[in-house]
């Protein structure tokens, strides 16, 4: 009852500051409208009938990342505001303050995703598994959002501020997306690039979600794998998060 | 059964700053208690234990008979704090803030548009209910948040330092918002703050700390014959006045650097009527322009410098 609660008053917030949606996806849209257009026609020369279909899984994590970033904001707006210090002292489970923010953050993933989706409809994409393929689709989504808003929650509250937080983000954004297989197929890579990015859980995803946009096909083996992944990461990073959370009160 | 009850608190954050020094102290149920104190002397940290925000290093604290430590969810349900900074949520409109508040503290719906509606007319709020909240006033902002902070009907309400940066009628209509909440809702209140004169119109019982410790608990009437002894008042037309008299003046009524106060000296007197003849008596005859010399009872403010002064005589 308590997370639904902290649930609207963070989509209040969200849609109070409506900026922190649309900054969050313009680079996605960006890359899935003018780069996926420029690079696509080079790409068909190595096998990629569409490469907006193609690019659009990494966007979904990038676009996941973006939205879950700025929901660590939002703790540093309450601090600021003193709402944070009203809710702690509320008879409010601290896991219940942790999962209220997080699903926001699930939620406004989804509706970014959503319009990447829609946007990537004009670029002839289709999601060649289905309905069942839409279904582990947004399972996907769901949890790669819900590990990613933990891990924000968690490091927003382990820096002091806005300012190193947003720099820390920028910082690891990039080099995560691109050490993974969100712009380039991953089979031709070899020596310590390919265990880098085999390394990186998000390449794993991207792959899940790849194969259920374009090839069309299941592999149950392969969803299980992703699922479970996210699953463990999950729980470390909502469980790191309701740790940080406690630490707040123990100085 | 008091409503507090702080045994031997201390608390030693990890930076190794020590806040509280072994602090205990009482607040009787449905009473307003004011806690004074330099700044640094330990009170916001107070508040933020009382209200379990902190975890005490070691001592004992109690509200209605219950640990606040271990039985920190139960407590929560019945207290609430309008802290330094005003807490709402400008995202939110006026009605949508109280209800958030209701909603956390789990107040039935119907239960809480009933209070809801209480309180607005109670804190002359009705006017801003179609502006955005972001658009209030200070005072007005205030208001809301005490009003936002009574709708889980608490029945202790911490205030830390409600009326700081208001002007004076704003302070005046929060004395009379504080009274109300305490007569019309049985609502304890512990309120800390730096204006004496608010303490001393508005509290049963004033507490004031020391470097993490209490001092001294009382009415504002025990408070002041505490002192008992009364008071010389010398005032100056000017503080230069003051400082070229201070010295001779200290060798005849054996006064203290603490005595000095802007442009008056202020000494508790040690022999009585003689002391005033002797200091009339200097300063007619080194025809110093003095405005006036009397003798007075202790105020809040004198009884607090003296129980403050750093000087080393601060406890007696």
């Amino acid at each position: 009852m308590s997370v639904l609660t902290l649930l609207y008053r963070n989509i209040k917030w969200r849609f109070h500051n409506v900026f922190t949606i649309v900054i969050t996806i313009l680079q996605p849209m960006l890359w899935l409208v003018l780069y996926s257009a420029v690079a696509g026609q080079s790409m068909q020369g190595i096998g990629i009938e569409n490469y907006t279909a193609f690019i659009l899984p990494g966007l979904v994590v990038l676009v996941s990342f973006g939205a879950c970033s700025s929901s660590g904001i939002m703790n540093y707006l309450m601090k600021a505001d003193n709402s944070f210090y009203r809710v702690l002292i509320a008879p409010v489970k601290r896991s219940s303050i942790v999962l209220g923010q997080i699903l926001e953050a699930v939620l406004c993933t989804f509706l970014e995703v959503a319009i990447m989706f829609i946007v990537s409809l004009f670029f002839s994409v289709r999601i060649a598994s289905g309905y069942l393929g839409l279904l582990f689709i947004v399972l996907i989504v769901f949890m790669t959002a819900f590990f990613m808003s933990g891990l924000t929650y968690a490091i927003s509250l382990c820096l002091p501020n806005e300012v190193i937080y947003e720099t820390a983000m920028n910082t690891v954004v990039l080099p995560v997306f691109f050490l993974s297989t969100a712009l380039f197929p991953g089979d031709k890579l070899s020596g310590g690039l390919a265990i880098a990015v085999n390394l990186n859980p998000f390449t794993h995803v991207i792959n899940a979600l790849r194969e259920l946009i374009v090839q069309g096909n299941i592999v149950t083996k392969n969803i299980l794998f992703v699922l479970t992944l996210l699953a463990l990461m999950c729980c470390i990073s909502f469980l790191w998060a309701n740790r940080r959370l406690r630490k707040e009160t123990s100085l | 059964m008091s409503a507090i009850q702080a045994e031997n608190v201390i608390k030693k954050y990890k930076n190794g700053v020590q806040a509280l020094d072994g602090l205990s102290l009482t607040v009787k149920d449905g009473e307003i208690f004011s806690l004074l104190g330099q700044n640094g002397a330990g009170k916001s940290t107070l508040i933020h234990i009382l209200t379990t925000y902190l975890a005490p290093t070691s001592g004992l604290v109690t509200m209605f008979g219950k640990d606040i430590y271990r039985e920190a969810s139960e407590i929560r349900t019945q207290i609430s704090c309008v802290a330094q900074r005003t807490s709402i949520d400008t995202h939110l409109s006026l009605t949508e803030n109280m209800m958030f508040q209701s909603k956390l503290y789990k107040v039935p719906k119907d239960e809480a548009k009933t209070r809801m509606e209480i309180l607005i007319a109670c804190f002359g709020l009705e006017r801003y209910l179609k502006y955005p909240v972001s658009s209030y006033s200070g005072g007005v902002k205030r208001r809301l948040d005490i009003a936002l902070n009574m709708m889980s009907n608490p029945k202790i309400l911490f205030l830390d330092e409600p009326t700081v940066g208001m002007d004076i009628q704003s302070r005046m209509a929060m004395w009379d918002m504080m009274k109300k909440i305490r007569t019309d809702f049985g609502t304890t209140i512990f309120l800390t703050t730096h204006y004496l004169e608010e303490a001393d119109q508005l509290s049963d019982t004033i507490c004031i700390m020391k470097n993490g410790k209490e001092i001294i608990q009382g009415t504002p009437l025990a408070l002041r014959e505490y002192l008992r002894k009364d008071i010389l008042r010398i005032s100056f037309s000017s503080k230069e006045e003051v400082k070229n008299c201070f010295q001779p003046l200290k060798s005849i009524l054996a006064l203290e650097e603490s005595d000095l106060r802007q442009d008056k000296i202020i000494t508790g007197l040690k022999n009585g009527h003689i002391d005033l003849e002797k200091a009339s008596r200097w300063l007619l005859d080194h025809e110093v322009p003095f405005l006036g010399i009397e003798i007075v009872q202790p105020t809040l403010e004198d009884i607090f410098l003296r129980l403050t002064d750093d000087s080393g005589k601060g406890a007696c």
